[in-house]
């Protein structure tokens, strides 16, 4: 597809004139490689317990040191990228449909649904995610598919939001007037006039949301309410070495530190791409 | 004859794109004497609006100025410090736009948003909401008292024009700029708002500077009219040498293409062949020649320049004509 | 006669808002901007519909399409009362009425090249002999647009070729009417003859039947078979185009052909100024809606409003005090 080339194309003549979101690029970039190959590039297996070997620093053998059960803690972070890009991924590809699905539904369909959904988002955003996720564990038990569901339930709204504002804001407009002129069915204009028209708004608001999951799973699984133990996380990594501050800071900077470079990548990666697709709104220099 | 108020001499404007700078104005040439309503005239992409921007300062970020000058009251526009300039705009010179619901901000009352353009004289409310409602009578506003209290949305477009044009007046401008105010209106609204732009005129003695692409409007209401095609002043002059007897090939085209001077009805209208020029990669010669119905060879060497005493057009058939 | 287009004493009626405002105020709860229009269109025949702008002309063009809420009256095409639309139905006299809208690049779906929109018709339908594909090109040539206008996107087209893809697709799937809103709004003079000339070229090939929505009485003088005047959502005269140019019989007919400015310098004697502003549709006035403004007004026209006079096929007009 010509479109698709062609946004491509776009997106990387919009990214050469913008150095910070280039850095936002390859820092993606790099944080997706290392996750994805982190069976081939961890030098160990990041259950391996090693009690001889405990809250060591760096080494050459251990480039990040290890934590208080002696695992080495780059591995360990490793693999927590995997947990942490599998969540995001799953839960934001997941809520982003059902909020495109609901938001258009509430955006183009009778004013009757547009308002019962419009209350449903509403009653589901005014929880605090926290005090969401404590009650839906205390029901289940901690677990990845808990914290994923959750931060499904709470962002679908969100999407949802958006989605339907950009609807209701298109749906006045003569050009999708001419196509039910035409007798275009309502899937059809949805399908093939609303969606082209919201869907990268809706990506760049996706990709600004990673840091922000990536921290929700980090948060629940530092509190214990996440993945289960020994599983790595980049939040039981941190609460790991929580307790050993003291002894060892490596284990609280090599936790640390992905978060930090999650939150800058996507965040400038998210804000290039907005200044690309939207040149509205963005920032004023010239 | 006293001075004009506005003098724009060789005004050359371009604008920076991918492909090389767009020439979007090329020595434009023209003067408004004082107590004057000067139309110009042309069609989109003529340079209408690049040449309001760059009267008042208020250009796009990629334009650059190249050179020329705008003489406002003998003072170089274009060498005015930003301080220098917003103290004319608004006080000197002032602008009444095509679409009035955008000018206006739709949060205020009219009353508020007319106290708010005399925030340069020290008055009270009071007597400034007595301004307003004598200025908002003027225009031609029934009730002007109720009207103060009211929001431009809860105006028609008529009504919405004439405020316009109220707010515009009540700093007593010099001159008055209005870029298509009546296009957005239907004809008889269009009618009235012309008629009283011309008492007004009257009144207060400033000159006018009336932007529109609609022939029938600048013959209404036009002391002398300024043809602009590509970017450049192809014909100027008093209206009724203009259109009685237009001297530029374009001008003629357009003037024949207009449905009102066909008197018979035909289902064939006379069309201007030929497409607008690229204004990145400039053809040599005169702007308007793969359009032109007679061309010589001279056309297609050398640019024609504005000639002639009065009214004056920028053809080299005029020359060999005499 | 070949009627195509029957419109019988059509109202569109839309609510207001209602909540506290309504329950406060005496607002009334619905506003009816089209008030009671009749009108026939036949085959081959260009009818216009003019008058100021908030008089009803578009809302009428959208209840013929089945897009505005139909209160009373009916609309009948080829003798068929025609349904309002349905979701996810389509009505097969659908693609036989096209509707031209007036903005030449709002109308055009942004984010699809020219041949996507020009192939749009074909897939709703699924019809055409050829594919969507091959068809679109057909339409590009039809509207005398080189091929590779196909490839470009609504935006990076002039008002005159977003104006033609408009007339292409309109006329994709051969409709019988082709309702077109303020085709030549914003379009520079020049242009203006093109698409007028484009429209006229293919209502003879076609043998189509166009009802034009305009307030450009001089593009009127010229395409128009039969014109019908409207104010505040009602016919106040309608008829024979070149009658009614040469002898209105109302008088807003007559203000409204007197207003038109034009490029002759020496022209513009005996107009005819209206003084007053439209009322507004909230509070029509009671008796003839132009007595506000009317300078014949008498005290007959304040309280009962007047009934057809003339002839509907020929010039027929309602007022109780005709001009000669």
């Amino acid at each position: 597809m010509s479109a698709t080339a062609g946004t491509v194309y776009r997106i990387f003549a919009g990214l050469k004139k913008d150095p910070l979101g280039m850095a936002g690029f390859v820092l993606v970039s790099l944080i997706v490689f290392l996750a994805v190959f982190a069976a081939w590039l961890a030098p160990y297996d990041p259950l391996e317990v090693d009690v001889y070997n405990r809250l060591a620093s760096p080494s050459f053998a251990h480039w990040l040191g290890t934590d208080q059960l002696g695992r080495d803690i780059l591995s360990r972070v490793l693999y927590g990228g995997q947990v942490a890009l599998r969540v995001s991924l799953l839960a934001i590809s997941i809520s982003m449909a059902v909020g495109l699905v609901l938001g258009m539904l509430a955006g183009f369909g009778p004013r009757w649904l547009d308002r019962v959904l419009v209350v449903a988002f509403d009653t589901v955003r005014s929880f605090p995610t926290i005090m969401f996720a404590l009650a839906v564990v205390a029901l289940t038990g901690p677990s990845l598919n808990t914290v994923i569901g959750v931060i499904i339930v709470t962002s679908i709204p969100v999407y949802a939001r958006v989605v339907r504002t950009q609807t209701l804001a298109l749906r006045e407009r003569d050009f999708i007037l001419a196509e039910r002129a035409m007798g275009a069915s309502t899937f059809r204009i949805l399908r093939h006039h609303v969606l082209p028209n919201i869907i990268a708004p809706l990506f760049i608001l996706a990709s600004m949301d990673v840091p922000a999951v990536v921290g929700m799973e980090a948060g629940l699984s530092f509190l214990g309410l996440g993945v289960s133990p020994p599983t790595p996380s980049w939040g039981s990594i941190l609460n790991d070495g929580y307790s050993y501050l003291r002894n060892s800071p490596w284990p609280i900077i090599a936790g640390g530190l992905p978060l930090i470079a999650v939150t800058l990548g996507f965040t400038f990666f998210g804000e290039s791409l907005r200044d690309i697709f939207d040149p509205r709104l963005r920032r004023k220099d010239q | 004859m006293s001075q004009p108020v506005l003098k724009i001499r060789d005004l050359s404007v371009s604008y920076q794109t991918e492909a090389g700078p767009l020439q979007a104005l090329r020595d434009v040439t023209f003067a408004v004497p004082a107590g004057k309503i000067i139309g110009i005239v042309g069609e989109s992409g003529c340079g209408k609006s690049t040449l309001i921007s760059t009267i008042i300062r208020l250009i796009a970020p990629n334009a650059r100025i190249g050179k020329g000058s705008i003489l406002f009251k003998g003072d170089d526009l274009l060498r005015m410090t930003s301080a220098e300039m917003r103290a004319l705009r608004g006080d000197e010179i002032s602008m009444v736009f095509q679409d009035p619901m955008t000018s206006l901000n739709p949060v205020r009352p009219i009353g508020r948003q007319m106290a708010d353009v005399q925030h340069r004289d020290a008055l009270s409310r009071r007597e400034k909401n007595a301004r307003s409602e004598s200025m908002l009578g003027r225009v031609g506003i029934p009730d002007p008292a109720a009207q103060l209290t009211r929001y431009p949305h809860q105006l028609s477009g008529g009504m919405r024009q004439r405020v316009a044009i109220a707010m515009a007046l009540m700093a007593e401008p010099s001159l008055l700029i209005a870029d298509e105010p009546t296009t957005a209106l239907d004809a008889t609204l269009e009618v009235q708002i012309i008629h009283r732009l011309q008492e007004l005129q009257r009144d207060f003695g400033c000159s006018i500077l009336f932007i529109s692409h609609h022939l029938g409007v600048i013959a209404e209401l036009c002391d002398e009219v300024v043809v602009m095609y590509a970017g450049e002043v192809v014909e100027s002059g008093p209206m009724r040498d203009v259109f009685l007897e237009p001297r530029h090939p374009y001008t003629r085209k357009l003037l024949e293409c207009d449905p009102a001077r066909i008197a018979e009805p035909t289902r064939d209208l006379p069309v201007i062949e030929g497409s607008l020029p690229n204004l990145v990669q400039l053809p040599d010669g005169c702007i308007f020649r793969e359009r032109c119905p007679k061309t010589i060879e001279r056309c297609g060497l050398q640019r024609p320049r504005l000639a002639g005493d009065g009214h004056q057009a920028s053809c080299h058939l005029l020359d060999t004509a005499e | 006669m070949n009627t195509l287009l029957a419109i019988r004493d059509l109202h569109v009626r839309y609510p207001l808002k209602t909540g506290l405002s309504a329950l406060a105020g005496n607002r009334p709860s619905f506003v009816d901007v089209v008030h009671g229009v009749s009108l026939d269109i036949n085959r081959g025949e260009t009818v216009a519909i003019v008058g100021e702008s908030g008089s009803g002309k578009t809302t009428l063009a959208m209840a013929v399409c089945g897009l505005a809420p139909v209160f009373r009256g009916e609309v009948r095409f080829d003798g068929r009362q025609l349904e309002r639309e349905r979701n996810n139905r389509l009505n097969p006299d659908r693609k036989r009425v096209a509707l031209m809208f007036q903005d030449p690049v709002g109308s055009l779906s942004p984010r699809m090249t020219v041949r996507k929109i020009l192939a749009e018709p074909f897939r709703i339908h699924r019809t055409g002999s050829s594919s969507p594909e091959q068809e679109a090109r057909r339409l590009l040539s039809l509207v005398g647009l080189s091929e590779d206008f196909g490839d470009r996107y609504p935006h990076q087209l002039s008002g005159g070729q977003a104006r033609r893809v408009g007339v292409a697709r309109a006329l994709a799937l051969e409709p019988d009417l082709l309702i077109a809103d303020e085709p030549t709004a914003g379009l520079d003079v020049s242009i203006q003859g093109e698409v007028l000339n484009l429209m006229s070229r293919l209502q003879q090939q076609m043998g189509l039947g166009i009802m034009i929505i305009t307030h450009n009485l001089n593009v009127v003088r010229h395409i128009a078979d039969r014109m019908a005047i409207m104010y505040l959502g009602r016919f106040v005269e309608q008829g024979d185009a070149q009658k009614i140019f040469s002898r209105p019989r109302h008088p807003y007919t007559e203000a409204l052909l007197s207003a038109n400015p034009s490029t002759d310098p020496d022209a513009g004697s005996g107009r005819i100024e209206l003084s007053g502003e439209v009322p507004s549709l909230l509070r029509r006035p009671a008796g003839c809606e132009f007595n506000t403004r009317c300078p014949r007004a008498g005290d007959r026209c304040r309280v009962s409003f007047p009934g057809l006079a003339g002839d509907f096929g020929d010039q027929a007009y309602h007022c109780h005090f005709p001009l000669d």
